[in-house]
């Protein structure tokens, strides 16, 4: 009776001290947290990538979180932090990150504000001299061409914006062999659209024959589009190219319906792609084309992107990579054996850094991103147009 | 100088002049306020900014024709006017300046995030009337749009000062504004003054933004901070505390932003107007029709 007694206080014992390691490896979370613009005029951004990367780590909570060296499970928490689309707010913002036991941040979403941000960090890793931050960062949104450059603790997730429009006017050249002129306009005072015009959509026109016969110049806040539209008018282009936000897209392209501008073709800036820009003015932007590294044209698309409705947000280009940044580094946790302790936090968020550095490719929700060794990426793309109010794939280069 | 030249100066003038107009607005908008309190309402654009998305608001939920949008822009940045008045002039110390001004900034820029809140920072279409209408004279195009702007802002003006200077309300802010302790001592009461030239200002406020908006097809919170620096620039330009020189500083500033864009492009065209306001305020201080007369 007593041996019974004693068997059943053992078993009990054991289960109990079982259940409470597995406890234990369920209470287990590792912090991932995202940052970028949440509030401000351009706080959209942030917000749809605040809702991408919530409904992500859901997903993989719910299919059973990640797992860590030792082989237990940890959840992901994830948390947004606003840096308003400033630089000085986005580098107070990564130090207080880094200061936390966060893994590693996904952001931002400011190309103005990666810049200086990602020159804190250490330059080199395993330089002594570079007293810069040792903290990973990967960035979903902020898209200006060659910024991961900048610092070996940075990897980005942004499409080439390069590579898309430089195939965008080669599939231009061979589907309108007749088009002959482009004219530019640009929102000069935001970094992206215009290193994207000057630097990236020009090059590309030029290099496959189309002849630039102006450009136009207007800032983020403008509302008077007339002078900028005249010079346009009289140019007659063949080919308008818009680099600039949706608000003063809207404003262009209003402008040049009520002068009866009438090129062959609009092409326009990557982050227009957007809701915004339909909600702003849908029948203006009929037929306006943009390369972009999202749109639901697969299932798996299709169903991120109603999880980041369900949370509140917006699929684009940009969110998309806040989405797959997530996917990638669930998959990063789990292959660089991460500890997930406070202990090992230093070396954990090193780990992070390795394996990003080596990775070749990573899935993407369009197909497979290629992983380039400066930390950028070339994603999968497909043309999309403006069409009875919302993004129509025109052309899927990858098909 | 050829022929392009001329007309693109022209056209520029004409455009400019326009769409001045909505700056003019403000500017009556601020030149009131100090006319009346000789404060400075630092919060008047982002007030008629918010009017204006009371109004878009009716436009995206029922559908509401232009007329009604205008109106209730105008109505709400009136209220929110009003509201700017109890929570940042009537009850801050007169004997400490500052305090409303500083008021006024807080106020501003909880209106600008809780619009930008709102609406997410998203541009959201605003209605137009005459979106594309255009008066062709030889190679001048006026817009009629803008040229609709400026109808509306002229009668806002015609009505603001049939209401100064026929009405018994318009002599008692007169009064106010010239001697405030007379008028009181006269049995006029300065806080419904005051409160009626803040809920006026507001609805020519709501009115400058919801014709900026229309102007443009598109309403964003960006517009806001334009709105406050452009009607600034009218009243000091113009005189603080004249109405004339609110809408001739509105009026030059227009015409002369468009000519600076024209003559030195985007970049350089706000370089230009900030060194005409510098320039004002070093060598005319009053700005072109300030009043010298002091009063109690």
């Amino acid at each position: 009776m007593k041996l019974k007694a004693l068997l059943k206080a053992g078993v009990l014992g054991v289960s109990t001290l079982a259940m409470a390691s597995v406890a234990a490896a369920q209470d287990k979370t590792i912090r991932i947290v995202g940052f970028g613009a949440a509030s401000g005029v351009v706080g959209i951004f942030g917000q749809n990538s605040s809702a991408a990367m919530s409904a992500a780590f859901e997903k993989i909570n719910a299919e059973g979180g990640v797992e860590l060296a030792d082989g237990s499970k940890a959840m992901i928490e994830t948390e947004y932090y606003d840096d308003r689309c400033n630089a000085e707010e986005g580098i107070s913002v990564l130090r207080r990150i880094a200061s936390t036991d966060a893994l590693v941040a996904i952001g931002p979403t400011c190309s103005n504000v990666a810049e200086p941000l990602f020159g804190i960090l250490q330059a080199k890793v395993d330089d002594e001299g570079d007293t810069g931050l040792q903290f990973p960062v990967f960035t979903d949104v902020a898209i200006k061409g060659g910024l991961a450059g900048i610092s070996e603790w940075v990897f980005r997730n942004t499409p080439s914006e390069s590579q898309m429009y430089d195939d965008l006017f080669a599939w231009l050249r061979t589907n309108h062999p007749d088009l002959k002129t482009i004219y530019g306009g640009v929102e000069e005072d935001f970094a992206h659209s215009r290193f994207t015009w000057y630097s990236v959509m020009k090059t590309a026109a030029e290099k496959h024959g189309f002849e630039v016969v102006g450009e136009a110049q207007w800032l983020l806040s403008d509302t008077n589009f007339s002078n900028q539209a005249r010079g346009m008018r009289r140019a007659e282009p063949d080919v308008v190219a818009i680099s600039a936000h949706p608000f003063t897209t809207c404003g262009m392209l209003r402008e040049m319906t009520r002068q009866r501008i009438q090129p062959k073709i609009l092409v326009g800036l990557t982050s227009s792609s957007s809701l915004e820009t339909l909600s702003g003015c849908a029948n203006e932007a009929e037929g306006l084309t943009i390369p972009t590294s999202f749109a639901p044209v697969n299932e798996e698309a299709k169903a991120a992107a109603e999880a980041v409705v369900a949370k509140g947000g917006q699929m684009d280009l940009h969110s998309a990579s806040a989405w797959e940044n997530a996917m990638i580094l669930k998959d990063i946790i789990e292959a660089a054996e991460i500890g997930g302790t406070p202990e090992t936090l230093e070396e954990d968020r090193r780990k992070i850094r390795d394996a990003l550095a080596e990775l070749e490719n990573a899935p993407g929700l369009l197909g497979s991103n290629k992983r380039l060794p400066d930390g950028e990426a070339v994603k999968p793309y497909v043309f999309v147009h403006a069409k009875d109010g919302s993004w129509d794939v025109l052309h899927n280069p990858g098909s | 100088m050829d022929y392009f030249f001329i007309i693109d100066f022209v056209q520029s003038l004409v455009d400019g002049l326009l769409f001045g107009t909505t700056y003019a607005l403000i500017g009556i908008g601020f030149t009131l306020i100090f006319g009346v309190m000789r404060k400075l309402n630092l919060a008047y654009g982002a007030a008629a900014l918010a009017g204006t998305y009371i109004g878009v608001a009716a436009f995206l939920a029922f559908d509401a024709p232009p007329p009604v949008v205008f109106l209730l822009s105008a109505l709400g940045s009136g209220i929110i006017g009003i509201v700017v008045y109890y929570c940042c002039f009537r009850f801050t110390p007169t004997q400490v300046p500052m305090a409303s001004l500083l008021a006024s900034v807080g106020m501003l820029l909880f209106i600008d995030e809780a619009v930008v809140h709102a609406s997410h920072g998203m541009p959201v279409p605003y209605p137009s009337v005459f979106r594309n209408a255009i008066i062709e004279i030889g190679d001048i195009w006026v817009r009629g749009d803008l040229l609709f702007v400026f109808g509306i802002c002229v009668v806002a003006m015609g009505v603001l000062f049939w209401l100064l200077y026929r009405t018994p309300l318009g002599l008692a802010t007169r009064a106010v504004s010239q001697q405030p302790r007379a008028a009181a001592l006269c049995g006029i009461d300065p806080t419904r003054v005051n409160l009626l030239t803040f809920g006026i200002s507001g609805v020519l406020g709501g009115i400058a933004g919801a014709m900026t908006a229309a102007a443009v097809g598109v309403l964003s919170p960006i517009i806001a901070l334009g709105l406050t620096v452009k009607g600034l620039i009218a009243v000091v330009i113009g005189g603080l505390g004249s109405i004339p020189g609110a809408i001739i500083g509105g009026l030059l500033v227009g015409a002369s932003e468009n000519i600076f864009l024209l003559l030195r492009g985007v970049t350089e065209r706000d370089i230009y107007v900030m060194l005409m306001l510098f320039l004002f305020l070093t060598l005319r201080p009053g700005g072109l029709f300030g009043s010298t007369a002091g009063r109690d």
